[in-house]
């Protein structure tokens, strides 16, 4: 039989094709079977260092696994489009306030929306022309437009390259870093360990800033004149159960100076607490926030209605770390700085994380490029004797007095909790800072236990998914059954192979596809043997009964397959993650069954027929 | 072996029977998906899924009882392994605070039980938002692109039957989850993409047993008087009640096997997949079948078979 001889190369080809395919997946767990054996560490290594090579590529052609079964971060981060917006505005005003207000809250609501076109639908039911705000008076709303949504679209292609730059440099081992849509990032790291970590790394701006302090008698008389607004805000209270109580306030006054009368905690029976209240001034002009009240003071010196009572282009920050007060309080300094920047993280080309010669602490050494080595220099010559803090998101790490013109580009940031801590900040330094603001959406976090327990339950299920099937199969078919479940084993190496060809990983729910698709490949068998058993009954010959089996049952066989590979694909196409993992292994699995069903099983009836193994008796 | 040899069930006759139990079964599920709803997981309402394994065994309620102390509210359930616990709250946020909040009450309340966060699942309501559309969206596809399908390889009357039979499928499994969701404690029954992956394969495979049916009664019914329509319809289906049945045998082997072994995750999917084929089998036979017969014996125009 000419036809079978081509049908049995290409079962061949396949089946070598398929083990080829799994072989190094076989070798990587041989290896590291081989390398856990070993009983001291020594002979492990250098077991790694003699087959170095055979290791990794091994490990590159193997079949990867999902983030779920081995442990690992999969998240869904947002770039603030609004935010960029908002920073590329100008002379923005109340009414443009209120305007980007709305738009965000219309933002909120409606998921995935072009950003852009909100703000401009935004002014346009205003009247307002959007040149008011942006780029030039001449540019037509269309052009202003089409360049926001440019500059969209590259801030996302820019925070893409720079999340990837500090991740490369944390150390991941093949991260997955994808862009979806407008404005959001798929970020997937396997067998991270410290995820919050990593979380503060990918979501820190990294915005550095170079301000001036005022000196402490403005500082007080702004601080002065804040002191009376509430901390609740206007319109949303503030929480106020995080308040503690009023006598740790007052022990939260450091010992070196008496506390002013402005320190005295009021008694919290009115409710609603002033900004006096947690704060504490010394006459020096050193301003204070208790550690409780930290996100109280800084979400009240954010507030615009706050802002407005200060003077012109003035701030007050607080620092980023605690200071101890003898008593062993922590306490947060304020500063009031000039609210335009000196200069920008901008002009930092090196960071390097080091430990400071002179208390052996955590800092971060800088240097800048020219243009910011000459401005540096002028800035620090013109302010001799005066503080310039060096700000990092919006938190002042430390205000140093300017000793004397600094000409190198230098800077340093102190003021960092840990080395670890320093380490971040020189990577997201030298990466550069995001273009805007980023949001975590969505975070799946697996451990690498329970990855485990499911990779001993997905074993589990596909052991026993093949093993019933087969016994099944053979029970109910007789010998029959026996080439069905030779042609499910071709099938599951298929769709193993496929996933591991491709660079494709396996998760849960792929296997749990993959064990369905056991269920589902033998059921062409099941209509091609049900129909050989009616041709039988009616007296046909073996090999006509075959003949005509294959050829009826065919018809059904294909519209099953269509119809569920139809399924699948749209499965593949509009799921995310983990139910994408399930679509594609019943679709090389839906695909593979249409190959082993109608060719393989045929070629092997042929042959049994052939060499008499089977008998009209063997279709049970 | 066989199962169903020479079988004469009278499907047709007591095809009244089969309509009335679907109308009960549909209506029960829609009634309850109006007054009930859907138990929403956090892939489509947003929220935090917290899996926390301990050393030792631990009894639900102290760990629920302390999660409330600690201001985390929430469901606390047995997870399906060992001396785990799934934590299920609305919070939104930073998981590292969240994460925070739970070990240190954990570790402060049960200092002799020492527990590890092995999971943290946390979807923001924007992006479960997107998550529910594209699960609309892909069930209407598939539905529309099985019905153009089915439509394009069978004659009108037995396609629009069995695009029926699907919906029927689909929407007494949804009424299912309504029903039972959030009631039985080792499976969750709630929906989330795995359970919209259930309803599409449910979809695409309940079109497989009709087809089989319908594949031939087609082939029987070419050149008969309608006057023998019911002994046809009747002879194709005990004729195939054996292949419909035992493929979705081989397929309920599948779903068991991944229910008992694959573990909590995957639990309610294999659920869903259970009920759906068990559906699936029930209406290729009571429902996509005898609506072709009742359709064809009331309309005029005889069917128009295609091709040979």
């Amino acid at each position: 039989m000419k036809n079978n001889r081509f049908k049995l190369i290409l079962i061949a080809v396949v089946a070598m094709v398929s083990v080829w395919s799994i072989w190094p997946t076989w070798r990587d767990h041989a290896l590291s079977e081989k390398l856990k054996s070993f009983r001291s560490s020594e002979d492990s290594l250098k077991f790694a260092i003699d087959n170095r090579e055979a290791i990794e590529h091994a490990k590159d052609k193997s079949l990867k696994l999902g983030l779920d079964l081995r442990g690992g971060m999969h998240l869904v981060m947002e770039v603030d489009i609004l935010d960029l917006v908002e920073q590329k505005a100008w002379n923005k005003d109340a009414t443009f306030t209120r305007v980007m207000e709305s738009v965000k809250s219309q933002a909120a609501t409606e998921s995935n929306v072009n950003i852009v076109e909100l703000v401009a639908a935004g002014f346009k039911k205003e009247n307002i022309k959007l040149s008011r705000y942006f780029y030039d008076m001449r540019d037509s709303d269309q052009d202003i437009v089409n360049k926001l949504n440019a500059e969209s679209k590259d801030a996302l292609t820019r925070a893409k390259e720079i999340i990837r730059n500090r991740i490369d440099q944390y150390g991941v081992a093949e991260p997955v870093i994808q862009t979806q849509g407008s404005q959001r990032l798929i970020i997937e790291l396997s067998g991270v360990t410290d995820e919050a970590r990593v979380r503060k790394l990918l979501m820190g701006t990294a915005k550095l800033e170079f301000r001036l302090v005022k000196d402490p008698q403005a500082t007080l008389r702004a601080v002065q004149s804040i002191s009376g607004v509430s901390l609740a805000a206007p319109v949303a209270p503030a929480p106020t159960e995080s308040v503690a109580p009023s006598d740790s306030a007052k022990a939260a006054a450091p010992v070196v100076a008496a506390p002013s009368p402005a320190t005295a905690p009021a008694p919290a029976a009115a409710g609603i607490k002033k900004l006096s209240d947690v704060i504490g001034m010394l006459p020096n002009g050193v301003v204070f926030a208790p550690a409780y009240a930290r996100d109280q003071v800084t979400a009240v010196l954010d507030r615009p209605d706050v802002q407005a009572l200060l003077p012109q282009d003035t701030q007050l920050l607080l620092a980023a770390k605690p200071e101890l007060a003898a008593n062993g309080e922590k306490y947060f300094p304020i500063y009031l700085v000039k609210k335009t920047p000196e200069l920008t993280g901008g002009v930092i080309t090196e960071a390097k994380a080091t430990f400071s010669a002179q208390d052996n602490q955590p800092e971060v050494l800088m240097s800048m490029n020219d243009e910011g080595t000459s401005k540096w220099a002028r800035i620090t010559g013109a302010n001799i004797g005066k503080q310039v803090a060096i700000v990092l998101d919006g938190a002042i790490y430390s205000a140093p007095v300017v000793q004397s013109r600094i000409p190198s580009g230098n800077s340093v940031i102190n003021g960092i909790g840990d080395l670890n801590e320093a380490k971040d900040l020189e990577i997201i330094l030298k990466a550069g800072a995001l273009p805007a603001p980023v949001h975590i959406l969505e975070e799946r976090t697996v451990g690498p236990s329970l990855g485990s327990d499911y990779i001993r339950a997905g074993m589990l299920s596909m052991m026993w998914g093949f093993v019933a099937v087969a016994i099944f199969m053979v029970i109910y078919y007789n010998k029959a059954g026996i080439a069905a479940d030779l042609a499910l084993v071709l099938n599951i190496l298929v769709v193993i192979s496929v996933l591991a060809g491709f660079g494709a990983s396996l998760s849960l729910p792929g296997i749990a596809g993959i064990v369905l698709t056991m269920g589902m490949a033998v059921d062409a068998n099941v209509l091609i043997y049900e129909r050989i058993r009616e041709e039988l009954a009616e007296g046909k010959s073996l090999r006509m009964a075959v003949d005509t089996g294959y050829k009826r049952a065919f018809s059904s066989i294909l519209d099953s397959h269509v119809t569920t590979l139809a399924a699948a694909f749209l499965l593949y196409v509009y799921g995310v993650g983990p139910v994408q993992g399930f679509a594609i292994t019943l679709m090389i699995g839906t695909g593979a069954s249409l190959f082993t069903a109608v060719v393989v099983t045929r070629v092997l009836f042929d042959l049994l027929i052939d060499s008499k193994f089977m008998d009209e008796k063997s279709f049970g | 072996m066989r199962i169903f040899h020479k079988t004469n069930f009278n499907f047709i006759k007591h095809r009244k029977i089969a309509y009335a139990v679907s109308t009960i079964l549909l209506v029960v599920g829609m009634a309850s998906l109006f007054v009930r709803g859907l138990n929403y997981g956090i892939d489509f309402k947003g929220g935090a899924e917290v899996v926390i394994r301990f050393d030792k065994a631990v009894d639900v309620g102290d760990v629920r009882s302390i999660m409330e102390q600690a201001g985390v509210n929430g469901s606390v359930k047995q997870y399906g392994l060992d001396r785990s616990l799934l934590l299920k709250t609305d919070y939104q946020g930073d998981t590292t605070r969240l994460k925070a909040l739970i070990t240190n009450a954990l570790s402060s309340r049960l200092p002799g039980n020492p527990s590890q966060i092995l999971s943290i699942q946390a979807v923001g309501p924007s992006i479960a938002a997107d998550m529910k559309m594209s699960a609309i969206k892909a069930l209407a596809a598939a539905l529309a692109g099985i019905l153009l399908y089915v439509s394009v390889r069978f004659e009108f009357k037995f396609a629009t039957a069995g695009v029926a039979a699907i919906f029927h499928d689909v929407l007494t499994v949804l009424g299912l989850f309504s029903l039972l969701g959030g009631l039985i404690d080792f499976m969750p029954l709630e929906v989330d993409q795995s359970i919209i992956a259930a309803f599409l394969t449910i979809a695409g495979y309940s079109i497989t047993d009709t087809v089989v049916v319908y594949d031939r009664i087609r082939e029987r019914l070419r050149g008969q008087k309608p006057s023998d329509y019911e002994r046809i319809f009747n002879e194709s289906m005990n004729q195939t009640l054996s292949r419909t049945v035992i493929t979705s045998g081989t397929i309920m082997i599948s779903v068991i096997v991944l229910f008992i072994f694959a573990g909590p995750a995957i639990r309610s999917f294999a659920f869903a997949m259970f009920a759906g084929i068990l559906v699936g089998t029930y209406s290729s036979i009571f429902v996509a079948a005898p609506i072709v017969f009742d359709w064809q014996t009331r309309s005029k125009s005889p069917i128009k078979f295609r091709g040979a």
